[in-house]
């Protein structure tokens, strides 16, 4: 096990991960940028050290400045929590040329996964439904335009590197694809350093659902069921849960369990996350690989009891995974609820301010992971994530009853939350019979939503 | 960065000063050692104690002199702060890497802050005044001093512009701090002259961390005087 671990992240995640360091008995160093001095991270690490100005691509995405904090620190490993440099192959890389441990799969692992498009011909070939898409990266507009025309209209533009619905955008004809385009590109650009895009067929009323594996150096693999991940908007995840309403339990089985065998045989090392589209029908289609821990997982750990952090960091410290299939029991259904400050009613434009007053919801079978405090300053400069509220219930019903009860009880004051959105979720038809897809919200907006939500509640 | 130096101001020309002004050179002259004595021993001491005490204000009064100083909280706004320029805060068992966290940074010249901000940006922190000549030496004072700070998150070696007592001008390279083997210039955020060195060589460093004062030269307050 290492002695001493980085964490080169901010806001709940850091936290996250600062946990399950003090439950592994590992010292953590918070690396923070000048804009999270005053981070609950920062404060509670057993040392923080100041790695940069606000902006991210001088701090949080500065390979150099993290690794050299990592060396003055006296650390042996990096955790680089979801985003920023976690996915980045080349800083494993270089990470490992230092002699330090990168918390995930190791640089040759990054690399083989590195191409979404590519990840998506490799766990074909091991017998896993891909979705259909173009053939390698997008040249120009002209090679977008006959992929796109061979692939058939609707078509989802999505960039090769990162994640959290940038630069991601559905056209349906030749001329939005033309203008979208360079948006999705630049945006990519901005966010992700690399504007590199590819094609996917998009499936009307689809639904997300993904599974969670983990796999040691040893090529020991099991997977820890799955979550629906459909309640998104703008491609963005905000409601997440297991397990899945689109699928029978035996469906549910078989896709984890063709997930699993796929990468174990692709060579996949360290817990990792498969995503797919669920069509009307119930089929799946692969669409990509995520080679991190993932914001949504403590659903799965509220129906595992398995502490996905620490797996993760023993994983990379060499240790043997020590769960055999059998051992992972999956007992009951979780919903996560994403709270960002955003305005639901504003297109979900995200805000920054001082929170005011903060209470977190508590009782049996509530969690929430959030680095909020009373006076905390929200930052402007980054992503507008303020915590997760995750519930627990024996069954479907009792969880979203929970879930009610727990939103009520939460209390953010000073920034704009999109808590009402979550409110009106659970009194929705579509959500409330599993009946929902990834469009659910963007199909009518946010502030449409929250109308809706509102006359019925009077109706 | 010649911008982040003080806006010093020049003196009008010697042939239109009156009779008047001349006649109390002797006075200012006596001010002025004051002022000197002050930034070089007075408020260094101050400034240690400030940051060792939770107060937020120290005053000390000599003869015709008081020196007020204050912490950066709640002062008024304008004052060319950045919002990410707070001051560190103090945290129990945190020790960083040996730098006094609790020291007021209100010294620190906050790199990339422009114009006459340059020196005092951050501070309200020192305010002096004498009962006999008034303003232009309140700001001189405010402006007696500057720290260069880290450029980046490494090892610190500090460079031969970085002996006490060196002139420097603004943007002067002072030393580097090594980030995996690449040196990354320390530069004087003002002219003046290079008083202590906080950090040892050879120690950690954090961006932003406090490494070198700079003192602005006596000459350059007398300079100023109209």
């Amino acid at each position: 096990m290492f002695r001493r671990i980085l964490i080169a992240n901010r806001g709940e995640i850091a936290l996250r991960i600062l946990r399950a360091c003090r439950t592994l008995g590992v010292e953590a160093v918070v690396a923070y940028s000048e804009a999270d001095r005053d981070s609950l991270p920062a404060q509670l690490a057993d040392e923080a050290i100041c790695i940069g100005p606000a902006d991210a691509r001088r701090s949080y995405l500065s390979a150099p400045a993290v690794i050299s904090a990592a060396l003055v620190t006296g650390c042996d490993a990096v955790h680089p929590g979801y985003g920023f440099l976690s996915e980045d192959e080349t800083f494993a890389e270089v990470v490992r040329a230092h002699d330090l441990t990168f918390i995930g799969p190791p640089p040759e692992v990054l690399e083989r996964f590195a191409s979404k498009e590519g990840t998506r011909r490799l766990l074909g070939g091991f017998g896993l439904p891909t979705i259909p898409g173009s053939e390698g990266m997008l040249r120009d507009d002209e090679h977008a335009l006959a992929e796109a025309e061979r692939i058939g209209y609707p078509v989802l533009i999505k960039p090769s590197a990162g994640g959290g619905g940038k630069g991601m955008r559905m056209v349906r004809t030749s001329r939005e694809l033309e203008s979208a385009i360079k948006i999705c590109r630049s945006e990519a650009k901005s966010a992700f350093g690399d504007d590199s895009l590819y094609l996917e067929k998009w499936l009307d009323d689809n639904r997300h659902v993904e599974v969670q594996v983990a796999v040691d150096r040893y090529g020991a693999g099991v997977h820890l069921g799955e979550r629906d991940c459909s309640v998104q908007r703008r491609h963005q995840k905000i409601l997440e849960e297991s397990p899945t309403p689109a699928l029978s339990a035996e469906a549910r089985a078989a896709l984890a369990e063709q997930a699993v065998r796929a990468v174990v045989s692709a060579g996949y090392e360290n817990i990792g996350t498969l995503e797919f589209l669920v069509d009307r029908e119930g089929n799946a289609f692969f669409i990509e690989i995520n080679c991190r821990i993932q914001v949504e997982h403590p659903v799965t750990e509220m129906l595992t009891g398995i502490d996905l952090v620490a797996l993760q960091i023993g994983i990379a410290a060499g240790e043997p995974l020590g769960l055999r299939q059998s051992d992972v029991k999956i007992n009951g259904h979780a919903i996560e609820f994403r709270i960002n400050a955003e305005d639901p009613a504003a297109d979900f434009r995200p805000g920054a301010g001082v929170i005011e007053r903060y209470h977190a919801p508590g009782g049996p079978w509530i969690r929430m992971d959030s680095h909020l405090y009373p006076g905390y300053e929200v930052p402007p400069y980054y992503d507008s994530l303020l915590g997760k509220l995750i519930v627990w219930g024996p069954d479907r019903e009792t969880a979203i009853a929970r879930g009610r009860a727990a939103l009520e009880e939460l209390l953010i004051d000073g920034v704009t939350t999109n808590i009402e959105i979550h409110r009106a979720l659970l009194e929705n038809d579509a959500f409330l019979e599993g009946r929902m897809t990834t469009n659910l919200l963007d199909r009518v907006g946010g502030a449409a939503f929250l109308a809706a939500a509102a006359a019925g509640a009077r109706g | 960065m010649p911008d982040a130096g003080p806006q010093r101001q020049r003196a009008t020309g010697g042939a239109s000063q009156d009779a008047a002004a001349r006649s109390a050179a002797a006075a200012r002259q006596a001010d002025h050692e004051s002022i000197d004595r002050l930034t070089e021993e007075l408020l260094p001491a101050l400034i240690a104690k400030l940051g060792s005490t939770h107060l937020g204000e120290l005053e000390v009064r000599e003869g015709d002199w008081h020196v007020r100083l204050r912490r950066p909280y709640g002062t008024a706004p304008g004052e060319g702060r950045r919002s990410t320029d707070r001051p560190s805060r103090v945290q129990p068992g945190h020790e960083g890497h040996g730098h006094g966290r609790a020291a007021p940074e209100g010294y620190r010249a906050s790199r990339g802050s422009g114009g006459a901000s340059g020196a005092t940006a951050g501070t309200g922190a020192a305010s002096a005044s004498s009962n006999g000549t008034g303003a232009p030496e309140e700001r001189n004072l405010d402006k007696s001093r500057a720290i260069a700070t880290s450029p980046a998150v490494g090892i610190f070696q500090p460079g031969s512009r970085a002996a006490s007592g060196t002139r420097v001008r603004a943007g002067d390279s002072l030393g580097a701090v090594n980030v995996l083997g690449v040196p990354q210039d320390v530069l004087a955020p003002v002219d003046g002259v290079v008083g202590s060195t906080l950090v040892e060589a050879g120690m950690a460093v954090e961006y932003g961390q406090e490494l070198i004062r700079i003192e602005l030269a006596a000459a350059q307050s007398s300079e100023s005087r109209s």
